[in-house]
């Protein structure tokens, strides 16, 4: 009615907005009725030029104070009940929901589905399916809030909570963390992915890499986290230098920051500097060059890099697979809008583009992609430019060309020959439709 | 009132705030309208801290990411900010303060007494309220990151100096039970002859009600905190899971307690807005007995409802639903307290000084307070709310809207009587301007953030809620300006003021006004004898 709570994306969020519709009428009219009352009499009965009027002494009325009684209680109950019907459906999960296990920790969301998939920071679900989130923590209190679904729920160590919501939309929605769990607590965000039920199927049923991944022993999983999250790009393994520092002989090694303090390469600062990596930045590297990959890896994966880090000591020499090709059908892709094809190719983890790139307008390590295209930038040598094909193809394959003002020179040369010229059309099509 | 005060001439110049002198005479002092001071200055001190703590938060805030990077380096500086504010505000400045300073001052006053049943022990406890701030001063050291709350198994397991600030809220809960107990005796046994219950102002009955809840429901959180300590000093496995503890019955106990504060802190507002209406309207306060009762049901209930803080907890279905409907009960008392106040000024003979001002705003924000408050009674709509900007809003329209702008409507109605000068109306008039606009543009933006779904204690937040965000702070800033000068303006006329105050400056009937202006340290010449009702404004119909 009034659509005040935003976007509805569950069965039950309905219920939620009616009663928080009908709640806000009441009090604004009670409110408006009072305040008003007060504001009047203060007029008509006011004191003209100071003088003291006679005012007769009353004392009360029991009529009145028998109405002003029942008629709150009335009320209250009403909206009592209100709350109370909207509570029931979004406690009551149906038989048979879908349930997947969610376990909270400092900072970031673990999602396991039935079949043993697991997933970081994205909780994927089918339209019009009930989904049982049955969640516990590894930690402290957290809270997951799933605004456009009306649901919340304390994620408790020690003890398993739930709630529930069947999605009525496709979409990507936000999720909160919404107990105080100490500093990175505004950071522990996770995205809601609604799709169709016979893509999330098919996502479901893909399980391959994840079942890889658990064979391995811990350095082998870091040699392939290298490739996949795009280490690769910015740590060289033979002492080359590239964006960041190479890993060559990298564990133990002791060193200067740029704040002039002394490190040491341990476990402890190898995991900072990968969660946290704007908190020490070694001498001669560019402060912001480095995402964080905060709620990206779990402690396995951190632990995995950390073991391929110790293998990297130069008594052998390391050969790395390349990077997996894209995993969309290309039947798929055919069938789809340059747009969309475009959406696909930045959405694609192995492009990263998003690692860099927001799409919400927020400043990450690059210029978000919102509103970029058609724009006039201005570069750090004072020119200006106006954001055309051009010059979004010479940025992608020669990022280092031409930076704008207030960014760093971060970005890895990696597109050229990756991404075709086929490829920056249907990526421009799709930073169009981003306005 | 036919309170017998005649002052003799020669007696006129001498009064409590001279008939010693020096600093030791002071800080030794039995004289409840002394300590009164004594509180007054150690809560302002901390009402500033926690100030500019508040305001430091709502800079970080006013863009997303980081904003002021010098000051708040990081997220855990943020946190500790919004600890200290919390911790500062609640602890040590509205709940000990509002009723130890009003209370102090007021009590023996509006009932005709010579002081307090116990004023040795009243001095005993204002330095325990000493020695607790002292702790949790020290306690910010190693500044405390855990939010005012201080939820297991983050506080139990965090390595900032939890123990020594709960050791500290353990210790200013001494001072308020037995600031308590203190003032339940004096009402019971100190009234003036004619005083009977049915004559006390509202403030005393709301002073009543609030020493109960300070005397019943401070050892519960005095048990819990010392339980926290435990649990991180000998690793008792109460509240941490890890060590086979319910975090869950830290927040119960918690809120046993904490709940019933609300009350703590706003019911001597309410008693200050009943005293302030019928003296500027001319009128008797409507419903008398409604209001009393009104008052002391609050207080009953205040017990019952702790639970509705924890819907999202994890507590059963069912305890969600019994803690929902009782909490509605809280909002017909509260609805009738407004309706007499509103009430009271019909056919009045109204006139619009400072305390009125004040008054009359406090209406307005305490609807806002109120029916806010019935959303996050409802329990699919809390869900939605709980632990967002929303409640912040919530809780700010209650405690600063309420609690500490009864306060200040306090310090300016009684400021005559406690310092024995007149404060500057210009001055006060545009500070209340201020403070009244400030406050509205820092928290109505607050409601839509909520609404929008944006959570509470971020250091950071995605961009779309930027807007809402920077008009908050801007009027955050207007808000404390507004205290500022309202502040100023008391601490400067009370000081160098050149305007004395008359015995009696708004022709009030209660007792406290009775007697001369500042009341000499015994506060009246003979024991008054009472005759009448406290609210006896206005022409009896001759019918």
């Amino acid at each position: 009615m009034l659509g005040l709570l935003g976007e509805q994306g569950s069965d039950f969020a309905y219920k939620v907005d009616y009663a928080n519709d009908i709640v806000t009428i009441i009090s604004v009219v009670c409110t408006v009725a009072i305040v008003g009352a007060m504001l009047y009499f203060a007029v008509k009965y006011r004191q003209r030029d100071g003088v003291d009027h006679e005012t007769p002494a009353i004392e009360g009325n029991n009529a009145l104070e028998v109405i002003w009684t029942v008629f709150p209680t009335l009320v209250c109950i009403w909206v009592a009940w209100l709350g109370y019907d909207s509570f029931v459906d979004l406690r009551t999960p149906p038989p048979g929901a879908m349930e997947v296990n969610v376990t909270g920790r400092k900072w970031a969301w673990d999602f396991q589905y039935k079949n043993g998939k697991r997933t970081t920071s994205e909780l994927v679900v089918p339209v019009g399916e009930p989904v049982k989130l049955i969640m516990t923590s590894k930690d402290v209190l957290h809270s997951f809030f799933v605004p456009v679904m009306r649901t919340k729920m304390d994620v408790i160590p020690g003890r398993y909570t739930h709630e529930w919501f069947r999605p009525i939309k496709t979409g990507d929605f936000q999720v909160f963390c919404t107990e105080y769990c100490g500093n990175e607590h505004s950071k522990m965000l996770a995205r809601l992915k609604v799709l169709p039920k016979a893509e999330f199927e098919r996502w479901l049923a893909d399980d391959s890499e994840e079942r890889k991944l658990a064979a391995m022993k811990p350095s082998d999983r870091g040699k392939e986290l290298y490739v996949a999250k795009q280490c690769v790009t910015c740590h060289s393994l033979d002492g080359s230098p590239r964006v960041g520092p190479s890993w060559l002989k990298l564990f133990g090694k002791q060193g200067q920051l740029a704040s002039g303090d002394k490190y040491t390469a341990d476990e402890n600062y190898i995991r900072e500097s990968i969660l946290n990596p704007q908190a020490k930045t070694v001498a001669g590297y560019p402060a912001m060059g480095m995402p964080s990959y905060q709620g990206q890896l779990s402690d396995d994966d951190l632990t995995g890099i950390i073991e391929f880090i110790k293998t990297i000591d130069g008594s052998q020499k390391i050969e790395v697979a390349p990077a997996a090709p894209p995993k969309k059908a290309d039947a798929a892709l055919a069938s789809m809008t340059p747009a969309e094809r475009g959406k696909a190719l930045v959405a694609d983890s192995s492009n990263m583009c998003l690692t860099c790139h927001s799409l919400d307008g927020s400043k990450v390590v690059g210029p978000s992609f919102k509103g970029l295209w058609g724009r006039k930038e201005k570069l750090s040598d004072g020119s200006e430019v106006q954001v055309d094909a051009a010059y979004i193809k010479e940025s992608v394959w020669k990022p280092a060309a031409k930076i704008v003002a207030g960014y760093g020179p971060a970005m890895p040369a990696m597109y050229e020959g990756k991404l075709t010229d086929e490829n920056l059309n249907d990526i421009i099509e799709y930073l169009k439709t981003l306005q | 009132m036919s309170a017998h005060t005649h002052a003799a001439h020669a007696n006129e110049e001498v009064n409590y705030l001279n008939w010693k002198t020096g600093l030791w005479s002071w800080l030794s002092s039995t004289d409840h309208k002394r300590i009164c001071f004594l509180y007054l200055f150690a809560i302002m001190i901390f009402f500033v801290a926690g100030g500019i703590a508040a305001l430091l938060m709502r800079l970080e805030l006013s863009t997303a990411g980081p904003t002021i990077p010098g000051i708040v380096k990081d997220p855990h500086t943020y946190n500790v900010l919004f600890t200290m504010h919390g911790v500062f505000m609640i602890f040590l400045f509205v709940v000990p303060g509002i009723p130890a300073t009003l209370g102090n001052f007021l009590i023996p006053l509006m009932i005709g007494a010579k002081d307090v049943a116990f004023p040795r022990l009243n001095l005993f406890s204002f330095y325990l309220y000493v020695l607790g701030a002292a702790c949790g001063a020290v306690a910010m050291l190693n500044p405390v990151d855990t939010g005012w709350t201080f939820y297991a198994p983050y506080s139990t397991t965090t390595d900032t100096s939890v123990s020594l600030m709960v050791f500290a809220a353990f210790i200013l809960g001494f001072s308020s039970i037995l600031t308590g107990l203190n003032f339940i005796v004096t009402i019971h046994q100190l009234r003036a002859p004619g005083m009977t219950w049915m004559r006390l102002p509202v403030f005393i009955w709301a002073s009543y009600a609030t020493a109960v809840i300070q005397t019943v429901a401070t050892p519960v959180v005095g048990m819990t905190l010392l339980l926290v300590i435990a649990e991180r000093m000998f690793g008792a496995g109460i509240f941490d899971p890890s060590k086979g503890g319910d975090p869950v019955l830290m927040e119960h106990l918690f809120w046993f307690y904490s709940h019933p504060v609300v009350y703590i802190m706003v019911l001597p507002a309410f008693g200050v807005v009943g005293e302030i209406i019928p003296v500027f309207s001319r009128k008797p306060l409507f419903g008398y007995k409604m209001v009393v009762l009104s008052s002391m049901a609050i207080a009953a209930v205040g017990f019952i409802v702790w639970a509705h803080h924890m819907f999202v907890a994890g507590i059963s279905d069912f305890s969600a639903k019994f803690f929902s409907i009782v909490t509605f009960l809280v909002a017909v008392p509260t609805a009738i307290k407004v309706f007499n106040w509103v009430s009271t000024m019909y056919k009045g003979s109204i006139s619009f000084k400072t305390p009125m001002l004040y008054a009359m705003a406090f209406v307005f924000l305490f609807m806002v307070a109120g029916t806010t408050g019935i959303y996050l009674a409802m329990l699919g709509v809390d869900v939605y709310y709980h632990d967002t900007y929303f409640v912040v809003a919530h809780f700010h329209y209650t405690i600063q809207g309420g609690a500490v702008i009864g306060l200040i409507a306090a310090l300016h109605f009684w400021f005559p009587k406690m310092s024995g000068k007149m404060y500057n109306e210009r001055v006060a008039r545009i500070a209340f301007a201020m403070l009244f606009l400030g406050f509205n543009l820092t928290f109505i933006p607050q409601f839509i953030l909520g609404m929008d779904g944006m959570p509470r204690r971020y250091y950071d937040y995605p961009p779309q809620y930027q807007t809402l965000h920077t008009l908050s702070t801007v009027g955050a800033f207007l808000n404390g300006f507004g205290y500022i000068f309202s502040l100023l303006n008391l601490l400067g006329t009370a000081l160098f003021g050149k305007v004395k105050a008359p015995r009696n400056p708004y022709n009030s009937k209660s007792l406290e006004w009775q007697t001369a202006s500042p009341p000499i340290h015994e506060n009246f010449e003979t024991t008054p004898i009472v005759n009448e009702e406290p609210y006896n404004y206005g022409t009896h119909a001759h019918a």
